[in-house]
Formats: structure tokens, sequence, C-alpha cells
């Protein structure tokens, strides 16, 4: 193995080793014996790295170890670290397993208890009888939540437009500062990926007040973001030969662009964008939990209350409303291809 | 006369290590319609690419009408593509445009981007369009989309774009490999024409080696990246052949 390699794998193995000794030894001893764990100290510290240095050894001494395997990206050779290999996958699933059980406090008595069953039944008969006197005000709030959808794809599409050309590896081939270019917006784009639709709700509630219009700022976001990955994907994706052929015209690199890559991608374009309207719509109603406005902020309000009939009325828009959006974006992407 | 083009010692490897040229050198005059063979991947379309500089060579150097062109950049590398037209294998047309806008984008070279980008042709360069198309026998498809037309059709729009360029030398990579006999030798005779009635000079790759016998007023011959023959198309005996191709080749008749 290269020295990158085996490195990973130590580090790999180190984690994998401190991960099944702290899981056994404070969460799934504590919760079958009742006691609780004692207080994280040098002792648990000094224990991990042991169990960790434990697999490095074994996997030295076998070639057997989940590290390795997931460096090199395949099982060892010899047939005594394919065993060992296989064991520790199992063992460390088994233990994920039984801790995962533990830390979500999964209780089945909980769930079948008369208290809690007395619970469900009170919240399904108040959802099953809505309160259709809210209809108007209900409507009212869908009509807001999908027109912040609409206006955030709206906004989105011409920014995701513009950023998604020098997100594209074959466009931004030519130098190595157009390569940077590439990489460094790629890394953003993917940052601003990750984080979440609600955590930019909670941003832009603060900065320009909880309502509609934090709610689309949120979604443009995110909507920029993922719009501008997949366009760019769409771009990488063209066919080379009309690239060459404008080229060979003596055309620039504007016109390249313009007349051998757009045209291939804009019906890909229009039907990630009507998808991403149709996820839009579900998200501002999340959003709206969180201050984005909408039949989501009406939600929050009523199961404030407790008022389970209002709130019954509300899911029943929201579900058809979505179902209604998945089934007709679908069928005009379909028509689209 | 300085020759049109003059290719010295020219070689190329592409950055996966692929030497694609090895060491060419051979000149073309005005008017001659020169056709490279051999087999695939023994660099031809290359060949053809350093010429337009598509491809910048790795050494060597491309001479037209006697300027160096090796290392062109920036707007001095398009006015060189733009005085050279080019068809391909796979005609590389904008399928879901006009025919006529496809005609006028070999006008792109010497327009500048925003009239280019709104659309704004000018009258002469829409009747030169037109005319171009009529050359070419499809004049009455102007209108309709490209992808709409056969395989025979979208390659003689794409020799009409070549010809919006008014170039001083037709490239064609191909022009028939992926066309039916009959068509190819319609296209093939098109090509003919603009060689013989407009004094174009034209560089072609061709497989079949009885349309290089019926076309080619001169022929070379690549095999490795190495320039193997050069001559009439009547000096390519099957000796030659069994040099170009290999040993268990057979002549496959197109006719």
């Amino acid at each position: 193995m290269k020295l990158r390699q085996t490195l990973l794998a130590s580090i790999l193995d180190l984690c994998l080793g401190a991960f099944l000794l702290s899981s056994v030894w404070r969460v799934v001893l504590p919760a079958l014996t009742d006691l609780p764990a004692p207080p994280f100290g040098l002792v648990d510290v000094a224990a991990m790295v042991l169990a960790g240095s434990a697999l490095i050894v074994i996997g030295r001494a076998t070639g057997g170890s989940l590290g390795r395997a997931f460096a090199r990206g395949a099982l060892p050779d010899r047939a005594i670290g394919r065993r060992v290999t296989l064991h520790l996958g199992w063992l460390t699933f088994v233990v994920a397993v039984l801790t995962g059980w533990i830390v979500t406090e999964i209780s089945p008595i909980e769930f079948f208890s008369g208290n809690g069953l007395s619970g469900a039944g009170r919240i399904f008969t108040a959802l099953a009888t809505p309160n259709f006197d809210i209809i108007g005000l209900a409507l009212e709030a869908m009509v807001v939540t999908v027109f912040t959808a609409f206006m955030a794809t709206i906004v989105a599409v011409p920014i995701a437009f513009f950023l998604s050309f020098p997100a594209a590896r074959n466009v931004m081939s030519g130098s190595a500062t157009e390569r940077s270019i590439y990489t460094a917006l790629r890394a953003l784009l993917n940052i601003t990926r990750s984080m979440e639709p609600i955590i930019w709700a909670i941003i832009f509630s603060v900065w320009v007040g909880i309502g509609p219009f934090a709610g689309m700022l949120a979604l443009v976001v995110h909507t920029v973001a993922s719009l501008a990955k997949l366009y760019s994907e769409q771009i990488e994706d063209v066919d080379e030969g009309p690239i060459e052929a404008i080229s060979a015209t003596g055309a620039n690199r504007l016109q390249v662009l313009w007349f051998a890559v757009v045209p291939q991608c804009l019906i890909p374009f229009l039907s990630y964008t009507i998808y991403r309207w149709d996820i839009n719509v579900r998200m501002a109603t999340i959003i709206g939990f969180v201050g984005g406005g909408g039949i989501g902020t009406l939600l929050t309000q009523y199961q404030g209350l407790s008022k389970f009939h209002e709130v019954g009325t509300l899911v029943i828009i929201i579900t058809l409303v979505v179902w209604l959006l998945d089934v007709a974006s679908a069928r005009v992407r379909e028509a689209l291809k | 006369m300085t020759p049109l083009i003059e290719i010295d010692r020219l070689s190329h490897t592409y950055a996966n290590g692929v030497q694609a040229l090895r060491d060419v050198s051979f000149s073309v005059n005005t008017g001659e319609f020169l056709v490279v063979i051999g087999l695939s991947g023994s660099g031809k379309s290359t060949l053809l690419r350093t010429i337009n500089r598509l491809i910048e060579p790795t050494h060597g150097s491309v001479r037209f009408d006697g300027r160096d062109v090796t290392h062109l950049t920036g707007e001095a590398l398009r006015k060189h593509r733009a005085q050279i037209g080019m068809i391909f294998q796979h005609f590389n047309l904008i399928d879901r445009h006009r025919v006529l806008n496809n005609v006028l984008y070999g006008a792109l070279g010497r327009t500048s981007t925003m009239p280019s980008i709104l659309g704004r042709y000018t009258a002469e360069q829409r009747a030169r369009a037109y005319r171009n198309l009529d050359v070419v026998g499809i004049a009455d498809k102007a209108e309709s989309r490209a992808d709409a037309l056969s395989g025979g059709q979208q390659q003689r729009v794409a020799i009409a774009r070549a010809l919006m360029q008014d170039p001083r030398l037709l490239l064609a990579d191909e022009p028939v490999a992926s066309l039916d006999p009959a068509t190819s030798h319609s296209v093939m005779q098109y090509l003919e024409r603009i060689n013989k009635d407009l004094g174009m000079t034209v560089i072609c790759n061709l497989h079949f080696l009885s349309l290089v016998r019926q076309y080619a007023t001169r022929v070379i011959a690549l095999k490795g990246g190495q320039l193997v023959f050069t001559g009439t198309p009547e000096e390519i005996t099957d000796e030659w052949f069994q040099t170009i191709y290999g040993e268990d080749a057979r002549e496959v008749e197109i006719r």
C-alpha cells in the first residue's frame, strides 16, 4: 500500500476502535446495567486510543481492517484478512445498531402504552374532522407559499444560469486561473448547498424579518446552489462536436458558448427548473415553520395552540397541492424529454 | 508560387501521452483536392485539426499562405480559423436551430458578439446564406429544423456553413463515414464541384479507396502518425495498400 493509503487506513482504524470501545463502554453497557456511565476522563481517552491501536495492529498482522479496505477500495487479498475484515464489519454494524437504538430512545412501551394510544386517537380524530371554517385563511396562506416558491425559482434561475458556465469543467479548462476559479466556485456551491434552506430561513428571518420574503430569500440561495450544479453538470455533458464546429468558424468564446453549448442545454435546464419549483413548494412549507411565512407559519401557530382540527385542514390542503404539483411537473418534464 | 499549406516536421502528443503525429512534412498547393488515408487512429483527424488550429501541435510548424500559424492565439487565431471551412463526420450542426441559422453561423468569425447573439445578421449575409444553400441544392429546406433533415442533407448544410466563411481552404474530416453509399457520392460530388468550379483547395480524410481514386488529385497516407505515402491515386498499388492498411486488409468497394 502507498504511504497515503496506509496513513488514511490507520486514522480510520483509530477512529473505529475509539467508536467501538466508547459505544460499548459508555452507551451499551450503562443501558444494560442501568448504571450511569462514569464521567468522561483521561482513562476513556487512553482506552479509546488503545482500542484503535489494537485494530491497527490486527490490520498489520492479518491485513484485515475496515480502514485498509476503505483506503484501498477493495477487500484484502489474503483469506485470513478477508475473514477478519468481514467479522469487524459485522461487529461494527451490530454495535452501531445497538448504540443507535439507545441514543434515539426507541421505546415500544411508550408507543403502545394506553396513554400514548389515547393521544394518538385524539390527534387522528381531530385531523380527520378538519375545521373548514378557516379554509379561506388556509388557501390564502397556501397561495403565499406557492408564490414564495415560484418567485424564489424565478429569481434563482438567471443567477444559476450565469454561475453554471464558470462552474463547468469543460468551459474552464483553458488555463490554471480558470481551473482554480472552477474549483473555488464548485466548492462554494457545494458548501452553500449543504446548508439546509431552513438554516438560511433562520438567517433571513433575522435579516429582513419574519415573513414570505425571508422564506423566498432562503429558497433563492439554496436553489441557486443546486440549480447551478445541475446546470453545470449538463454543460459538462454536451456533445463536443458542435463546439468544435462553431470554434472552427473563428467564433469567439462567448459565441461558442451561446451557439454550441446553450442550445444543447436549454431543454434539460427547463426540466430541472420545473422540478426545482416543485421541490421549492415543499421546502417553502417547511421553511414557514421557522418564520418563512405562508402555510407553514400558519401551521405552527395552530399547532402551538393545539388546534388540531385546524391543523387537519392545513394538512389536507398541503398534501393536495404538493401532490398536484408533483403530478403536473412530472408530466411536463416527461413531455420535455 | 508558395504552397497554400506547408507542414514541416509536425508532431503532436496528447496530454494523455498518445502520440498522434510523428514528424509529418508535406505541402499543399492552391486548387488541390488532397485526400488523407490511413486506419482509424493513424492521426488523420489530428492532422486536419492542426491546420485550422483546433489543436496546437507540440512540435514542428504549420504555415498557411506563407505565414507561420503554429502558435497563434486570441484574435489572430480566430482570424486564421475564419479563413478555413471545416466539415465533420457527424455534421455537428446545431440540431434545434433552423437550417438558415446554421449556415449563418459560418459568419460568426466575422461578426461581433452582440449582433450575432441578438441574431442581427446583415441582409448581405442572409442573401449569401441562401446562395450557399443553393450551391448544395437545399435552399428549400432553409426554414426546417436542422435535425429534421437526413444525414446527407445535414452534411450539405454543413458544407454551406463552411462556404459561408468564404474560406480559402476546406477541411473535411471523414465527411461520408456515417452516410450510405449513394449519399456518400452525392456529398463527394458537391465537394468536387466546390474544388473544380470555385477553385477551392480541399483536404479530405477518407476511408474508402474507391472514393479516393474517384475524387482525389493527390493522396497522402498516414500510418501510426507517420507519413508513409505521397502520390497520385493511381499509384496506390496493392502493395502500398497492404503497407498502409496492414497485411490482412481487403479493399472494400463503394459504388
